[in-house]
């Protein structure tokens, strides 16, 4: 059906002031021939959406273009139901605010951007939701420690049908075997009796179907539709569930490996876990005390990082002696107390209490007449400090994540033909390491992809909970090391993105961070030559194979970041409103002066996520750069085709710049692999470069945070300048 | 370019203290104080934590925060937390014959600054008090404490001449000599009214005060006894 097509321009916020608004309409009706353009004075008012809702209703407007403000604004306003396909041009932020007013060159920009838009609905179709057969609104959650009990309770109490699967035969976890527990509640100062029996019982209460001594044996399916395989002592079991909180907790580190620390050496070297044991038995009479913090944790040749609940755990432990004896002596031996938060009270309750601490390295422990000493490089006194007659040492372990506990899955060599052909630089894949919690059935490997230290990933600012797997969040100490506190927070906060979820799949949209997006892609698959690249560089694991090698999406494990359509070499691959030849259109649609106009073009693919955020606000602090640059956002740099590249340096254009999230340990792409991707794919560029004559710093690709808004103009004049010394592309010329 | 002016001047806007790094350093590498190992000993921290502003000191947390913003750390044997780190460690002798207490002149910056509430100046006061208690009284200033006290407390104000002679009647003829040095201060504060030549008389009500005084003795006495 022919898309009936209207556009609006807004003169509103000055841009009505510093463009030629006839001449912008031209180009909607003469060069496009669009029967209705209109314009407004304030087109956000209730006059001007008035004016537009009209136009739907009686001229059967379904595809509405709105020249004025950035998208990022007004979305609301602008909004007029799912069957209408909204276009935004972006005249204000970034074009008005940042380019000089009444000026040849800003007005060009501004009809070159009218004319993108206008290209771009053209090639756009309204999305249709993808729905889930069978689909299943339950949540599971794995593990029964606090941080899944948490989840479960919360899950259940918002009225969703819960299953918590716990491995050992009684519910509780780590927590559950102590004999107190930290402080949880202000003034956050005491010793508390132990939440597990309480949460247990509310959890039962609560309706929860519960399995113990039960393991899962697989995971497949996507959200809305996994099924789960639970195995017991007597069988097996099959649950359909939506969604799922992993939540399976870690374990102490192995103490086996602490022998500097006299671990093995002495019997009275114990563990904080062996000393909880024994405080539930009735805590030993002692006189003398010594914790050692960082056991293990904050070092290289164990674990390198911090297990951030020890310290408030060992200070607990002291506590348990001066309530047994005040008069007992307790020595901490530390290298910076970590009380996070509100726990900075119970460090200062402990040392009140009289609990010493010493700041220092232990270098040696010995032993005598089943009596301690400690000796210490003491970093207050600067000399070695000594204390001795201790009854227990007791060692801060430390924690090392389930997730961690396993083989790492070995990258399978890629025999295949077809794979071995694209012989190209491939980005790095994330470790998977065997743990046996989830074994997913998917392509991609059993577990959830690991950063650092066997955590599972997850983008931790933004997305703390959101794993790489779809519909499947970790929660508690399997993703991060926490304390109680957090665990908790940390349980509630995965159960709501679980129900986010579960609530988005039915609907057919996405989760985070596109939610509410109902496009999904599309694979043309009689052109597909079986790479195998969609597969695999899909950050999420969304696309399986088939027994034929082809490639198989699932649609609600998808969260419609383009990578793949960026990918596929055969460019197969589109969503409804977001394609190759819809942004290789764009760049088309860019009209191209000649070269002794002296007006170079730089064509600029900026990420929606932080990049194009990053430029509306260096306009809304109307910072000025130069206005030969045309900026066409991206889902994510990851869906960039190379072909657009190629494109634009065959057209003429100067340079292209690729604006996206920071890459690496510490990445910050809202996609994970996007912007790493893009650099990748960008590194094969030059070979292309090279036969048009080009030189490759014309194509470049640089990482922009939001808070870089101010770097923005020093950016674009700096390229803009360095393009001016290599001189205009001469390929301007054979158009 | 910095020409070697600016570089000098540089060098000179940074503040005194530290540029010399004495008392405690404020970049963690330890001055030594002990050549041999020490030993944790909590006996004399006990005794320590009873007196009135004592226990604060179990709540250091060692930040450093006192050392940094102290005005006189730089003539200190032991900055406050090293100082509060010894008494954990039992070196009594040390502690006592330090001059840390005798040379923390009140200025209250510690004591607003610590981010644990310690009122460190009253925990000077507290070492002060416990040092003349037990006889460790070899620094100028507990005699000059001494003197100020047996001034105040006869006269109800105070009388300079009559505190310096007491001071220099108790630390002997050297520091006779050694105060010579500041004649010409003692001159000035003449001539500028400063200072009386002759003693001022006495306050009225001093049979009051001295009942104030030891109303309050009496009760510190009480509060030691408990
Ligand atoms: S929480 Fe404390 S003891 Fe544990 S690793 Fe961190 S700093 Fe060390
Ligand atoms: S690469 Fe992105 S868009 Fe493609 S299937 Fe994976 S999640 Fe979906
Ligand atoms: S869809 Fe494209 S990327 Fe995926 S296997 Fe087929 S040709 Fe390769
Ligand atoms: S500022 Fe307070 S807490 Fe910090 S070192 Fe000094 S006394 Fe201790």
């Amino acid at each position: 059906m022919e898309k009936k097509i209207a556009v609006y321009i807004c003169t509103g916020c000055g841009i009505g002031d510093a463009l030629d608004i006839d001449a912008l309409s031209k180009v909607a009706k003469g060069e496009f021939k669009v029967p209705i353009c209109k314009t407004d004075g304030q087109l956000c008012g209730p006059e001007g959406v008035a004016l537009i809702k009209q136009d739907i209703e009686n001229d059967g407007v379904d595809t509405v273009v709105i020249a004025g403000c950035s998208a990022r604004v007004n979305y609301d306003v602008f909004k007029f139901g799912s069957d209408k396909i909204v276009e935004r041009v972006n005249l204000r932020e970034q074009v008005i605010w940042c380019h000089t007013a009444d000026d040849e060159d800003t007005q060009m920009l501004a009809e070159d951007y009218m004319r993108m838009g206008l290209v771009k609905q053209k090639n756009m179709n309204v999305p249709e939701p993808y729905h889930v057969e069978s689909f299943s609104r339950n949540i599971m959650v794995l593990g029964g420690g606090l941080t899944g009990l948490t989840a479960a309770l919360e899950s259940a109490k918002a009225g969703y049908s819960t299953i918590l699967v716990e491995k050992e035969a009684e519910l509780g976890g780590y927590v559950g075997k102590m004999y107190k527990q930290v402080p949880m509640k202000p003034p956050f100062t005491d010793l508390e009796e132990n939440c597990i029996p309480n949460l247990v019982k509310a959890v039962e209460d609560a309706g929860v179907k519960i399995y113990k001594s039960a393991t899962v044996e697989n995971t497949a399916g996507a959200p809305g539709m996994f099924d789960v395989t639970i195995k017991q002592d007597d069988g097996t079991v099959q649950e359909r569930v939506g969604a799922i909180v992993l939540a399976t907790g870690a374990k102490p580190y192995e103490a086996d490996k602490l022998g500097h620390l006299g671990f093995g050496k002495f019997p009275n070297v114990i563990t904080q876990s062996m000393f909880e044991e024994m405080a539930v038995a009735g805590t030993p009479e002692a006189s003398k005390v010594a914790f050692i913090q960082c056991a293990g944790s904050r070092d290289q040749e164990h674990l390198p990082y911090c297990s951030a609940a020890c310290c408030i755990e060992s200070i607990k432990q002291a506590l348990y002696v001066k309530e047994k004896n005040d008069e007992a002596n307790v020595y901490v031996y530390y290298k910076d107390i970590r009380s996070n938060g509100q726990y900075e009270h119970f460090y200062m309750k402990a040392q009140q209490e009289g609990v010493v601490f010493v700041k220092g390295d232990v270098t040696e422990i010995t032993e005598e007449d089943g009596k301690l000493t400690i000796e210490a490089d003491d970093k207050t006194m600067g000399t070695t400090s000594l204390a001795d007659e201790f009854d227990y040492v007791v060692l801060a372990n430390g924690m090392v994540p389930t997730a961690a506990l396993g083989d790492l899955m070995e990258e399978e060599s890629t025999t295949d033909e077809a794979a071995a052909a694209c012989d190209e630089p491939k980005a790095s894949t994330p470790p998977i390491i065997k743990a046996n919690l989830l074994n997913l059935v998917y392509r991609q490997g059993p577990e959830l992809p690991a950063l650092k230290y066997g955590f599972p990933d997850s983008h931790y600012i933004c997305f703390p909970y959101e794993t790489r797997r779809t519909g499947i969040y970790a929660a508690g100490v399997v993703r991060a090391p926490m304390d109680m506190l957090s665990a908790v927070e940390d349980g509630a906060g995965a159960a709501m993105k679980a129900i986010q979820c579960v609530e988005v799949t039915e609907k057919g949209e996405a989760v985070h961070p596109r939610s509410g997006d109902m496009s999904f892609p599309e694979f043309n698959m009689n052109r597909c030559t079986q790479c195998k690249r969609c597969t695999e560089e899909c950050p999420f694991g969304a696309i399986n194979e088939d027994e034929k090698g082809n490639p198989l999406p699932n649609p609600s494990r998808c969260r419609r970041c383009g990578t793949c359509m960026g990918a596929c070499p055969e460019r197969i691959i589109s969503f409804k409103n977001y394609s190759v030849p819809m942004v290789g259109n764009m760049v088309k649609a860019i009209e191209m002066p000649e070269e002794d106009e002296e007006k170079p073009r730089i064509l600029i693919f900026a990420c929606d996520n932080d990049a194009i955020p990053a430029l509306d606000m260096a306009g809304i602090n109307h910072m000025q750069y130069n206005s030969w640059v045309r900026i066409i956002p991206l889902r994510c740099l990851g869906s960039l085709n190379l072909v657009w590249i190629n494109d634009a340096m065959g057209r003429g254009f100067d340079g292209v710049l690729l604006m996206g999230c920071k890459h690496g340990d510490d990445y910050q792409c809202h996609f994970m692999k996007g912007s790493e991707l893009a650099e990748i794919r960008l590194s094969k560029i030059s070979e292309t470069l090279d036969r048009l004559g080009l030189e490759s710093e014309r194509v470049r690709a640089t990482t922009v945070s939001i808070m870089d808004y101010d770097k923005i103009p020093a950016m674009l004049d700096e390229f803009a300048a360095d393009l001016e010394e290599l001189g205009p592309n001469p390929m301007k010329d054979f158009q | 370019m910095v020409t070697p002016d600016k570089e000098r001047a540089a060098e000179q806007a940074v503040p005194h203290s530290f540029k010399k790094k004495r008392g405690d350093n404020y970049f963690m590498e330890q001055k030594k104080i002990f050549s041999e190992p020490v030993k944790y000993d909590l006996t004399f921290a006990r005794e320590i934590y009873r007196l009135e502003n004592g226990s604060y000191i179990k709540q250091c947390m060692n930040c450093g925060l006192c050392t940094v913003s102290c005005a006189t750390r730089d003539v200190m044997e032991y900055p406050p937390r090293q100082l509060f780190n010894l008494i954990k460690l039992g070196k009594k002798e040390e502690v006592l014959t330090s001059n840390t207490f005798w040379s923390c002149t009140s200025c209250c910056t510690c004591k607003a600054r610590c981010p644990r509430g310690i009122p460190i100046i009253d925990v000077m006061h507290d070492l002060k008090k416990y040092a003349i208690e037990y006889g460790y009284t070899d620094y100028p200033q507990a005699a000059f404490y001494k003197a100020f006290w047996t001034e105040m407390s006869s006269r109800g104000k105070m009388f300079e001449g009559g505190m310096t002679a007491r001071y220099f009647l108790t630390r002997g003829l050297d520091e006779i000599v050694k105060a010579m040095d500041m004649k010409d201060v003692g001159i000035s504060m003449l001539k500028h009214g400063r200072m009386p030549l002759l003693p001022p008389k006495k306050i009225k009500g001093l049979g009051g005060l001295k009942k104030i005084i030891s109303k309050a003795q009496e009760l510190d006495r009480k509060e030691a006894a408990r």
